[in-house]
């Protein structure tokens, strides 16, 4: 059986392919306005990337923000067992799930068989999810792919409170003038969006083994900021942590199918 | 998909009609030689009732949920209220209160009616300093008398009721007679007073006995619905009619209960909430019956007004008796008085969250809950105290909990679509399908 | 001179554990200042009070919902982190909401073994008050003796009155000091001071103020005092703020020196004495913190701030104040708008500002400076 997960979140669309529960192809593709193109472009890179035909495909499966636009979608699949469900296949022995991406941050706390029993949403604010670090990065006018590897650079710490993107964006320009080096303000801002992704992974309970999906997976910086605030030597993180919560809309599928 | 019968409540247009006289009363009081008094839901209003027959109240909390339901009004006096240099995390109802005052506006039509005093209670913060602003918003000549019911928990949570916390109480209420004779003129009548003691108690008890119903499957009454009824509590504890409602919907309920009569049709699973919902969005009650789910209550709609004790040995939370006979002298009333209000449920959690864990898990277990839904609710620090610790304690005892962030009067603070999505991802938790289309 | 009190105030861990050992004697943290100290002395116990530490922390989250005060969190975070671990102890006087939380939250999460919730009455006002505090001191006394090992006299309370009133004096006589003209002591080495306070055992803290207060006499401030400011607010021991505010007239044309407050870091905090006249020591104490400066959430219904922050504007002559307010302080935020008004009223110009104790003073400084230009512009008008 040949399944589709498609994520359409905030800022990338990703599916991921599963033939038989094992992955073949994936395709992403920015979101942007027109959500129901960006699925099919998502889903047309997939294919080809998988080497199949639409008409190969058994079932499809979705999840992310923009679900709703997923026409085609045999299964919708809430966020939360998305990423539960992913984490679990990909790690069995994880037991708690965090998910940053682009616009939100979520956490789960999940049981052997990759149920959710308790989870956290950061919606409201910006500064735990990704779209901070890009804030910051214009700041502090560097490629937003410098940040993380500026940000390990450094081992001073500064405090700084991110309750706010405007006023952390304030703080970064109060740190400039202060002549503080870019790669301990980035450490810095890197820090400030971890405490408040910790804060809410916190709300769930610190449970090892804990996976990490989404695009802020991919950055080094903010992975090592994480860890030391979890005081946790590991956090699993798949190779393509983006598509997290695809392949997790497919498990689901394959699993209920 | 309906399981069980249903049918709409008999004495529904009868809680309206009430209602709107109430809020009449309070309008017209003066064309009738009335007092108007204003003050918090949980005011010990039975002690005003001495000065006579015409003491007509309104209540901050109701009204300020009232102004709420009405979104673009209550959007305009946050406006003011913030214009007068309130910060906008206060609680929403204040503001909604303050702002009213400021625009010169009453929600139910025409200005605001000028209060003759303001006659409250003390446990929240927020609460004296609420009437200290309202009073010198419409003008400093108001005369405010507050009474201190931050005494203490009561029994089981404290080893005994001391005998000073309930004098503490009781004395205020004894030193407010003495004020209010001064400050409107009038000779205190002792008889209407114990009357009004009595409704009280009567209002308070028979409400819990109604809550209590509510552990049959199917619930013969949903939340949305007890909002509506719950509220002449809040508005008057001791107003006599009040009272006799009170024992007519119980009368009408026991019905339901016997004949089967649902009010979710489709219950499916059981849920309840923690405190004031987002007045201005209670079609999210809809969106939970669309899942199958009925809210039964909470201890907010049962224990606001509603008088409970809690059995710490059988983990239960039962109605508290009746006295077994009614006060003698102003003095004997106002220490029963006393020591009735100490035991109210919603007091209990500001000494600790223990307490409100405690019941709210009595109420999960004994209602038959499948889970919970508690209401980070920006708007009340009052019962919003301890909510978080409240969540651990619930999870602990082995309750399916979910969260959502918004504001009981402040629709800027609450997100309906995010909300959806969290009581999706709950839903699906707790075994119910979404439902289609 | 104040190297000693800023010694405290960075080293109040090592001084309270240092101080353990050598007494013997058993330290119990508390949160408000509703808390009748001269009771814990009688007990020979040291109640320090808790504070914050200003750094971002991740560790709250799970306890106390984000609409309560940064302080209230911070204060906890202090207790989750282990770092009050050498305590016997910990208790409150029913105040705020906010702060009650960081109360119970420890109790359920890092109990020490022996805690206590005083409740403060709130109708501060009421000729009931008294009484009734009498009685729950009563309470207290019976449980502080269980954690003493001790009974406690009404000699004992004496003593411990005269502890705490002795160190409220040298207080007022040092900030009688700040009424003059170039103040030989800024804000910022008062706050260092009012707050080390906390953290010390007052018949330590005695000589050291006394010392400072003799020393006093001559000692001449190089600098120009500049705007003769107040602060007026909730609990603030931002030093880094007031030593900001208090440097700004080396950098820039306007400066300014803190001359007086109203937080309970400070005058709130250690301004009414205990009347020794009262025969009955513990009605004496009850009294004193019934009739104290109050926190605004105990202030009605008549709001009696209002006259005393005009007295200590005056006396201390001040050319204008700053309110400054804890984010989410609620008793506070419910007074401010009134406050404003009246001193307003009385030709004393308000700024507000609101802070949050774990956010950097920096965006602050171009504020408070834009706030001093008008008091300079308002001078040239006469």
């Amino acid at each position: 059986m040949i399944i589709a997960g498609i994520d359409c979140g905030a800022k990338n669309t990703k599916t991921v392919i599963l033939k038989e529960g094992s992955i073949i192809g994936k395709g992403t593709t920015l979101t942007g306005f027109d959500q129901v193109s960006a699925i099919k472009g998502s889903l047309d890179a997939a294919l080809k990337d998988a080497g199949i035909h639409a008409r190969d495909v058994d079932n499809i499966s979705g999840t992310g923000a923009g679900m709703e636009e997923i026409k085609d979608a045999d299964l919708k699949v809430n966020e939360i067992k998305a990423m539960a469900k992913a984490a679990n296949y990909l790690f069995p022995s994880a037991r708690t799930v965090t998910d940053v991406g682009a616009e939100m941050g979520r956490a789960a706390k999940i049981d052997e068989n990759g149920k959710a029993v308790d989870f956290a949403i950061n919606e409201k604010c910006a500064a735990g999810a990704g779209a901070f670090i890009e804030a910051m990065a214009r700041a502090l006018e560097v490629k937003l792919e410098e940040m993380g590897p500026m940000a390990i650079q450094s081992n001073k710490s500064i405090p700084m409170n991110a309750q706010c993107a405007i006023f952390a964006e304030s703080e970064v320009v109060g740190l400039i003038h202060g002549k503080i080096p870019k790669v301990d303000i980035s450490k810095a801002i890197h820090d400030a969006m971890a405490s408040r992704v910790v804060s809410m992974i916190r709300r769930i309970g610190v449970n090892e083994d804990i996976v990490m999906i989404g695009g802020c997976g991919l950055n080094p910086g903010f992975v090592d900021s994480l860890k030391n605030q979890l005081e946790i030597d590991k956090v699993y993180i798949p190779d393509d942590p983006a598509f997290g919560a695809a392949l997790g809309a497919a498990v689901v599928l394959k699993e209920e199918a | 998909m309906a399981r069980y019968p249903t049918e709409p409540l008999k004495c529904w247009a009868k809680a309206k009609e009430l209602r709107d006289g109430f809020y009449r009363d309070f309008e017209q009081a003066h064309d009738k030689g009335g007092i108007r008094c204003i003050g918090s839901a949980w005011a010990l209003d039975a002690v005003t009732m001495g000065l006579g027959g015409d003491v007509y109240w309104v209540t901050g909390e109701p009204y300020g949920a009232s102004c709420a339901y009405n979104r673009s009004l209550s959007a305009e006096f946050m406006t003011a209220a913030e214009n007068f240099g309130f910060s906008r995390d206060l609680c929403s109802y204040m503001r909604n209160y303050w702002g009213s005052i400021i625009s010169n506006k009453y929600p139910f039509g025409g200005p605001f009616p000028k209060v003759d005093f303001a006659y409250t209670q003390h446990i929240c913060c927020s609460h004296a300093k609420w009437y200290q602003n309202a009073c010198e918003l419409e003008g400093s000549d108001i005369p405010l008398y507050v009474i201190d019911v931050g005494a203490g928990a009561y029994p089981p949570f404290e080893p005994e009721m001391y005998e000073h916390r309930v004098r503490y109480v009781a004395d205020q209420m004894l030193d407010s007679i003495e004020w209010m004779e001064k400050v409107t003129g009038r000779t205190y009548n002792d008889e209407l007073f114990l009357e009004a003691c009595w409704n009280d108690m009567r209002t308070t008890h028979t409400w819990a006995k109604v809550c209590m119903l509510n552990r049959a499957v199917p619930a013969p009454l949903d939340e949305k619905s007890i909002y509506s009824l719950y509220v002449l509590g809040t508005l008057q504890k001791s107003r006599g009619e009040f009272a006799d409602f009170y024992e007519e919907l119980l009368e009408e309920v026991e019905g339901r209960v016997e004949r089967g009569i649902a009010a979710v049709g489709n219950e499916q699973a059981r849920v309840m909430t923690d405190a004031q919902p987002p007045w201005g969005f209670l079609k999210i009650y809809r969106y939970l019956e669309a899942w199958g789910a009925v809210s039964i209550g909470s201890l907010y709609t049962f224990g606001l007004e509603g008088m409970w004790l809690y059995d710490e040995g059988e983990n239960d939370l039962r109605p508290r008796p009746m006295p077994t006979e009614r006060p003698r002298s102003r003095e004997e009333a106002c220490m029963m008085l006393a020591d009735w209000h100490l035991s109210k449920p919603e007091y209990q959690h500001f000494y600790s969250p223990e307490y409100k864990t405690k019941m709210m898990d009595a109420i999960a277990k004994r209602w038959m809950c499948d889970g919970i839904i508690m209401h980070y609710n920006r708007g009340c620090e009052g019962l919003s105290v301890g909510i978080a610790e409240n969540r651990l304690g619930l999870l602990k005892r082995g309750n399916k909990v979910m969260t959502y962030e918004g504001n009981m009067g402040d629709e800027r603070e609450f997100d309906l679509t995010a909300t959806e999505t969290r009581f999706d991802i709950f839903l699906e938790g707790l075994g119910l399908k979404r439902p289609e289309g | 001179m104040i190297e000693k009190f800023q010694e405290w105030y960075a080293n109040r861990h090592e001084y309270q554990r240092e101080y353990k050992e050598r007494t013997g004697n058993k330290i119990v943290g508390y949160f408000c200042t509703y808390t009748p100290e001269e009771i814990f002395y009688a007990a020979d116990v040291l109640p320090v009070r808790i504070l914050g530490s200003h750094e971002p922390q991740d560790v709250t989250e799970p306890h106390i919902f984000s609409m309560f005060c940064p302080f209230c969190r911070d204060v906890l975070a202090q207790g989750l982190k282990g770092k009050y671990d050498y305590l016997d102890g910990i208790t409150i006087g029913q105040s705020c909401l906010h702060l009650r939380q960081t109360f119970t939250s420890w109790e359920l999460h890092r109990n020490p073994g022996w805690s206590y919730f005083l409740h403060m009455p709130n109708h501060v006002q009421s000729k009931r008050a008294i009484p009734f505090l009498v009685e729950e001191y009563r309470l207290l006394i019976k449980k502080i003796e269980e954690l003493a090992g001790k009974e406690i006299t009404d000699d004992d309370l004496r003593q411990g009155i005269d502890i705490m009133n002795k160190v409220r004096r040298v207080m007022k006589e040092i900030y009688e000091f700040r009424k003059k003209d170039n103040p030989p002591i800024t804000g910022t080495e008062a706050m260092y001071m009012t707050c080390a306070q906390f953290f010390t055992d007052a018949r330590e803290f005695l000589p050291v103020a006394e010392e400072v207060k003799r020393g006093l006499t001559a000692r001449r401030l190089d600098r120009d005092q500049g705007k003769r400011i107040m602060l007026i607010g909730s609990e603030n021991d931002d030093i880094e703020y007031i030593n900001m505010i208090e440097t700004l007239g080396e950098r820039e044309s306007v400066g300014c020196t803190v001359v007086v407050e109203e937080h309970c870091t400070t005058t709130r905090y250690f301004w009414d004495e205990v009347d020794t006249d009262i025969d009955d020591p513990l009605r004496a104490i009850a009294e004193r913190y019934v009739l104290r400066t109050p926190c605004p959430s105990k202030d009605w219904p008549k709001r009696s701030r209002l006259q005393r922050i005009l007295k200590l504007a005056k006396d201390f002559r001040v050319d204008g104040a700053i309110i400054i307010q804890q984010k989410f302080c609620d008793p506070h935020e419910a007074d401010i708008p009134f406050i404003r008004r009246f001193l307003e009223d009385n030709g004393i110009p308000t700024y507000f500002l609101e802070f949050d104790v774990t956010v950097a003073a920096g965006p602050f400084a171009i504020r408070t400076e834009a706030f001093l230009e008008t008091l300079e512009a308002e001078e040239d008008l006469f």
